[in-house]
Order: structure tokens, then sequence, then C-alpha cells
């Protein structure tokens, strides 16, 4: 647990409260429990008692956060063999001989005060306490429901790893440390949120990530003062680095190995519990373009696949506005067939270009929200719907002219290949943007756009690397993984990212050789000179 | 305290230098042979960047204003220190007026132009915002994407049958005086436009190669204007003479098959880029010292000097009024004053009282 001087561990919920320590009073002990938990009817309290030694105590537990079957067999039941074994002992001892030897639980604290003890039982944890005894004891037990693992809805792929992580925090770090076994691999522990208490998780490869990055990140972290975090999403909104932009400053996946990929390149991973979105940070826009499996195809296709994802993302930004730049300010520019075809089309069309694709960007829009909102019964019903507000139909109503629904349907294609979906968002309002300067400045105001937009994206920062690393700052080496180079060919990992000390990840001369067998092949024995 | 790196300082000088040259045939006066003109203008210019770099080797973590300061007392370092203001300035309102023309000129003729250059103003201003360092970094990406379209221009115009060396016959026609005289107008524009990275020097690292890299990519730049000029008129002859802005005539002659009839907007880009660039680099600078002169934030230095250069580049009457400003008076009286007067007398000083500083020291 990283504390700050500032205390971050929450406390529960009447924050005015000082610190109540357990008394010897058994009794007085339970009812502050039971007052501070407001006499909530799923908290169960198993008396338990022994004549022959006068012990008298309680077992407490959360009915829903504790698995009921570790509780019955690895608490209850060693406790209750106990009873009548020994006449003699004293409430301390009992204790001990709770802690050491009855409870076959792995994990067992000792607890000295009240708020503790709460904030143990709200994490599924079991306490005993003791008559006569000035502490608590506290047994992991933690359970309840949760998803299995499962394949990654999002970020699929066709080769590579099929497991994503799920909405249990241990599950996940179960994950990531089963693929990486060393034991650089670093896990930190924060509670954040006033009332969900919730757990966050800090990854890093000691001597691989940047300390001073890291440093950063904690500290952010720490820094976050609120009631309650449901989901990764809420992490990233208070420690990005900036607001005021539409571009994701941390990358969010579900894919357990795109996380261990980053932490081995010297990035670090936030994973939330209760949320199967786990943060990297800090990231480069690049980054944003690449899918895991990149790296597990061949080389020659993954820097293909980058390239036209790369298209895809200008496609995506400009090809509306484009359209209507063309079609509104600079026909000349298109060849005299394609004008004559274009105009015809648009004869029968009452609006002006940038209402026509308004409408249409809007429509499409709405058709994708509505496929992501839908129940699935139902789901069906939207390609039909979908096929006649996006296509032949429209046309032939002399809404739109067929040509802007190919470059609707086309701008739509290209925003779904960018694999990251906070990026293609950022692109989905970018577009709007883009399409208002095209109709009122044409090319200009494209050209303007886009110079806008390139000021904007340099000056951002992911803790303190620059967004358009390796673009500028140039950083040659790191282009290999721009365009995805032989695996053998990337000895180092990224500059911006490791810690100068520690970058090279391979031993040199890793490519295909030749075997030197004689008599394999068709190079002649060398020995033989007749 | 910001850096910026070896590489981006390569890409600001490409960028600055070729920004908008390749607009005009420079040297127009020495005819067919202005490419000659621009070489020995090189040379010259490297004389001026030699004085210039040499003062800041003396004071290599101080620009302009700092020295002059420095070396001429408070008063007289704040009128240098406006002067130059001016000249920043000005320059960046003269880069400004030719991209918002250009652009009223072959996009939007029905815009105002008020419209076009306030647009332009308001993104330089979000770039300086941001400071040197973010300015550099987009001048980075920039730069290779500018020298890949002109290298393509060039192919594309090779490979199309413009060029024909014919046309450059006979070199020296009009003999060497006249190509000397025409060289001295292309001096200050644009290679006597180097005095204004004695404000960004200092912020380079590592220190030690500022001199070399600049003096190389300085050359490399010169050369690809030079070569430039010299396909313009091989492949125009005699009508770029005539042309406002020949290099856009050559390229709307270029057409292959009728895929591609136009490469206007190509064009466009290249200049709205390498201008853009020209005149944020200016603006920047006036910004920088705007910053010593006055003691007020960073936000209103910055858009009081946006709007006064909105103002100041309404002022022209019309755009053949700014070019004749600028090649038969400005080129030949005015930024002399800047790019070689004042850094000389500069140097000078700064020679003579480091001189009797050390003869201070020795004596004590």
């Amino acid at each position: 647990m990283n504390k700050g001087p500032k205390d971050t561990k929450a406390t529960p919920a009447d924050a005015s409260k000082t610190k109540q320590p357990i008394t010897a009073q058994f009794s007085a002990n339970l009812k502050w429990l039971k007052d501070n938990l407001g006499a909530s009817s799923d908290i169960v309290v198993r008396s338990i008692s022994d004549r022959a030694s006068g012990m008298e105590g309680a077992i407490i537990y959360v009915d829903h956060l504790v698995d009921q079957q570790t509780v019955n067999q690895m608490i209850v039941h060693p406790i209750l063999a106990e009873i009548g074994s020994d006449s003699n002992l004293s409430p301390l001892d009992w204790l001990e001989l709770l802690k050491n030897k009855a409870l076959s639980v792995g994990r067992i604290e000792e607890v000295q005060s009240l708020d503790v003890a709460l904030a143990q039982l709200l994490d599924g944890n079991t306490v005993i306490l003791l008559q006569g005894c000035a502490s608590a004891l506290s047994a992991s037990s933690s359970g309840g429901e949760k998803r299995g693992v499962e394949e990654p809805s999002t970020q699929t792929v066709v080769r590579g790893p099929k497991e994503s992580f799920t909405e249990s925090i241990d599950t996940n770090l179960s994950l990531i440390r089963r693929r990486i076994k060393s034991p650089l691999l670093r896990i930190e522990f924060l509670q954040i949120g006033k009332q969900t208490m919730t757990r966050v998780a800090v990854l890093h490869m000691k001597g691989i990530a940047k300390e001073s990055i890291l440093e950063e990140a904690l500290t952010r972290l720490e820094r976050i003062d609120t009631d309650s975090i449901l989901d990764s999403g809420y992490i990233e909104e208070y420690i990005q680095d900036a607001t005021f932009t539409p571009f994701p400053t941390m990358l969010s996946t579900e894919r357990p190995d795109a996380v261990v990929g980053s932490l081995l390149e010297g990035q670090f991973a936030v994973v939330v519990d209760g949320s199967p979105f786990a943060l990297i940070a800090p990231v480069t826009f690049g980054q944003f373009f690449q899918s895991s499996e990149d790296y597990y195809q061949r080389y020659d296709v993954a820097t293909f696949l980058r390239i036209i994802r790369n298209i895809a993302f200008f496609v995506s930004l400009l090809f509306p506005s484009l359209f209507i730049a063309i079609t509104t300010f600079h026909q000349e520019m298109l060849p005299p067939p394609l004008l004559i075809s274009l105009t015809a089309q648009r004869e029968g069309v009452p609006f002006p270009a940038i209402i026509e694709a308004l409408l249409m960007e809007i429509t499409f829009e709405v058709l994708r929200e509505a496929g992501v909102r839908m129940p699935r019964a139902i789901g069906p019903a939207i390609s039909i719907v979908g096929a006649l507000v996006l296509g032949q139909a429209a046309v032939q109503a002399g809404i739109v002219s067929a040509a802007l629904v190919i470059v609707v349907s086309f701008t739509a294609l290209a925003n779904f290949v960018i694999p990251s979906i906070n990026m293609s968002n950022a692109i989905r309002l970018l577009r709007f943007v883009m399409m208002l300067l095209a109709a009122m400045f044409g090319l200009f105001g494209i050209l303007c756009g886009l110079m806008t937009l390139l000021i904007h994206l340099a000056s951002l920062r992911s803790f303190g690397i620059a967004y358009l690393t390796p673009f500028s700052p140039f950083i040659w080496s790191n282009w290999k993984d721009i365009l995805r180079a032989p695996r053998w060919t990337m000895r180092t990992r990224p500059i911006s990212m490791s810690s100068g000390s520690n970058r090279t990840r391979q031993g040199r001369g890793q490519g295909p050789q030749t075997p030197h067998r004689p008599g394999r092949g068709n190079d002649p024995n060398p020995g033989s000179n007749e | 305290m910001e850096r910026i790196s070896q590489s981006q300082m390569a890409a600001l000088i490409i960028v600055f230098q070729i920004g908008s040259s390749p607009l005009y045939l420079l040297g127009k006066e020495a005819g067919t042979d202005a490419w000659i003109s621009i070489l020995i203008a090189l040379v010259l210019g490297l004389l001026l960047l030699m004085l210039i770099l040499l003062i800041h080797r003396l004071e290599p973590d101080k620009d302009l204003v700092e020295i002059s300061n420095a070396y001429f007392g408070k008063t007289i370092g704040y009128v240098i220190g406006a002067v130059y203001f001016v000249y920043f300035v000005y320059q960046s309102v003269r880069n400004v007026r030719e991209l918002g023309d250009l652009v009223s000129l072959y996009f939007l003729q029905t815009t105002p132009l008020w419209i076009v250059i306030s647009m332009l103003l308001l993104i330089a201003g979000y770039a300086v915002w941001h400071g040197l360092e973010v300015f550099s970094r987009i001048t980075q990406i920039l730069a290779p994407i500018i020298l890949l379209i002109y290298v393509g221009f060039f192919i594309l115009v090779y490979t199309l049958g413009f060029i024909d060396l014919h046309r450059i016959e006979p070199v020296l026609e009009n003999g060497l005086p006249k190509v000397i005289d025409a060289a001295f107008g292309v001096v200050s524009f644009p290679f006597g436009e180097m005095v204004l990275f004695l404000m960004f020097w200092k912020f380079v690292a590592p220190q030690k190669k500022v001199f070399p890299t600049t003096v190389l990519w300085y050359m490399v730049t010169g050369l690809f204007i030079s070569l430039m000029n010299l396909i313009i008129i091989a492949s125009l002859g005699p009508i770029s003479e005539m042309s406002i802005t020949p290099f856009i005539e050559l390229m709307s002659q270029v057409r292959i098959e009728s895929y591609l009839e136009r490469l206007d907007p190509f064009v466009g880009a290249v200049f709205f880029a390498g201008v853009f660039i020209k005149m944020t680099a200016y603006f920047l600078g006036a910004v920088l010292v705007g910053k010593r002169m006055v003691k007020s934030g960073q936000r209103y230095i910055v858009v009081s000097i946006g709007v006064l250069l909105l103002i100041a580049s309404l002022l022209f009457r019309s755009y053949m009024q700014h070019i004749r400003i600028g090649f038969s008076f400005d080129v030949k009286y005015h930024f002399p004053i800047y790019q070689f007067y004042i850094p000389l007398v500069l140097l000078l000083v700064m020679l003579i009282r480091r001189s009797m500083r050390a003869k201070k020291n020795g004596r004590s």
C-alpha cells in the first residue's frame, strides 16, 4: 500500500470519527460494528463460545461479499473443531490458536482498531472478535459472483491470445502475472473513492519503466479525492494530462497481452476493480493505430495493415470535407467526366453539399448509436433500416446523391478500421469540424483545420512524453514500431518510455541464418576442391 | 527553459529559408542568369550568417535583446529591442499578407481578405501560444513533407519534358556586374533573414553543434532554391519574368493525361505550410522580444501582437504594392539595416568591450 503524507486510505463514511480502538469488551465492539453498518440485514454474526475455557466470541461477515464455502469449511468448521479441546486457554491463547493453527485460510491479519475491522468486513473478509482480546482477527474470505474469462468483445484478433479482462481485479492481475513470470513486475495497490473504496493497482516493470514517470503517476492517483470510482474511465479523466482535447492520452484495453507488451516496453498500467478495461500510459499517437495482432503476424503483412490504418485515419477525418470542398469551391480539380456525372447526380438534390453531407453523417451517427444501445433481440432490424436510410432508397427519394452515400459509407468503414475506440471517437468529432470548415472556406479551410490539428497534437503530452513521438521529436529507432520491422531487428525498447540504463531486450544476430551443415541445401561441400 | 533539438533546428532553417522564395523569381533583374545571382547571394549571405553566428558564439545563452541590453546598457538596448520588434512584426505582416493574398487569388475569390488573414493569424497565434518547442515540432513534421512534394514536382516537370536547358543560354549575356547587382537584392530576401535565429539559437541543445548544423542546412537550402530557380527559367523561358508567380504558372501547366488536371491544391498546400511557418516564426520572434520589453502576461502579448499584425497587414493597398515595396525598397535599403548594419555594430562593440574587460581582469 503506497501512502503519501496525506492519509488517502479511505475511512468509513463518517470521516469525522477518530480511530476507534478495539476494547476488551466484546459486546461493545460488536455493538459499534453493528451500529456503524446501520444494522444492515446482510451482516451475519455467528456467536461462538466454549464453556470449558469460558471463551466467548463472534464470527462476523457480510453475507454477499464472502465465498460461503470458504467461510464454512475454512473458518467456521475449524473453529468449532477446536472448541472443547483445552480448558485452560486464556482469551489471548485462543487468539494465538486461531491465528496460527485453526484457521485454514491464506491471509490472516490481526487488527487493532474497529475502523480497520469494518473496512475489512466491507472488503469481504471475515472478522473474528473474542471477549477479553484487544485485537480482532481478519481472515480473507472474499468471494461472491464474478464473470469468467471470456473472449475480448471490442478488440478481437484472428491470431493471438483470446482472453480478456473481467470485472474482478484479482482475475485481471492473475492474467497479467501469469504472462510475466519475472520478479521485476511490481504491483502497488491504492484505494480510491470515499464510498466505493475501489481497489486500484498500478503495475510496472522495475528497472524498465522510468521511475520519474511512475512517481508522477502515483502522485496524480493519490491526489484523487472523490466519492466513487466505477470504471477505469473515471481514473483516466482524473489523471490525464489535458482536458480540452478530443484525443485520448491514455490507452484503454481489455487484452492482457496488450498490457503485458506495454509493461515490457516500459509503460505502466492501471487496473481498476470493477472494470474490464486496463489503462496504459504514457502513450503516443502512433500506438492507437497498433493492434496486438500486428506482433503475432508476419511483419510485412503487419506493416501493410498499419499503413492501411494510417490511411484510414485520414480518410475518416477528411473524406466528407474534401467532397464538400471540391464540389462547392474547386470543381475544376476533378476530371471532366467525373465532374459531369457528379453534377448530373446532384441535379435533383435540393440541398447544398454541406447540408446534404451533414444529414447523411448525422444519420449514420444515429444508426451507429442505435446499434450500440439496441437490445439484442431487435438487433437484426437495425441492419434493414440502416440499409434503407443510408442506401439506394435515400438516393431514389431525391434527398441525397449516390456519390455522397458512397463517401459516407466509406468514411464509416475507415473509422471502424482504427483499433482504439477512443481514437476513432475523437476522429468522429473532428470530422464534423472539418466539414464545417470545408463548407465555409473550401480547401483553405481544410488546410487551416489540419494545421490547427497538428499544432494541437504537437502540444499534447502523455505523462511528460510528447504525443507525437517518434515523428517529432524525431527518434529514428522508434520508427521500427511505427512500421513493425522484423522482430529480430527490434533490439531495443522505445527510447522515450524506457529508462536509459536498460534498453536492450534481445540478443544480436537472431535473424535467419543458413545452416552450416555439409550435404544440406545446394551449397557444395567447402572442404573438397577436386 | 524550452529546448529544441538539432534536427528541429535544421527543419526550422529549411522551411524558414524556402518559405515563399520559390514563389517569386528571385534575382529577376539578372534575367536568365538569376540562378547565378542566387549562388552569389548565397555566398554573401554566408558572410552575414557568419557574422550573426559569431555574435551567438560570444554569448551562447543570450538572445538578441539580452545581448544588446548587456553591451549597450538599458536604454540603447531597449531601443534596439524596439527596432527589432518593428522589423519582426513587419516581416510577419509581409508574410501574412502574401499568404492571404494568394489564398484570395487562387482559392477564395469571394471571401473578404480580412477573414482569411484573421484565420491565419488565429492559427499562428495558437502555435505561438504553445511556444517554441511545439512550434519546432510542427516544423519538424512539415519539413520532410514540403521537401517531398517539391521533389515530386521536379520529377513531374522533368518527366513531362518541360525543362529545356537551352532557355538559360547564353550564360552571362549581360555581363557579370548586372548579375552581382541582382544578387544584392537576393541577399536580404531570403538569405539575410537568418538574423531572426538570434532569438532561437539559445534554446538549441547541444550548443556545440549549432554552428555546423546551421551552416550545412543553410547551404543545402540555398542550393535548393537556386536549383528551383533554374528549373523555373528553363521550363518557362521568357514568361517567367513576366508572371507574378512563375512557379504557380508552371504548375498549372502540368497535366497527366486527363486524370490530374490541376496540381494547384498541392502547390497551395506547400506554400501554405512554408509561408505559415515563416510568418509564425517572425510572430514568435516578435513575442519573444515583446516579453523582454513589457512585463506582462504571455496571453496579453500574443493577443495584442496578433491584433497589431491583422491591422498592419490590411494597410497594404494591394498585392502588387506589397511586392513592389518588397523588391524595390525593402530589400535594398530597409532590411540591410537590421540584417547587416546593426549586427555588425553589435559585434564590434562586443569585441571591444570584451577585450577591455579582459584587460581589466588582466590588470586586477
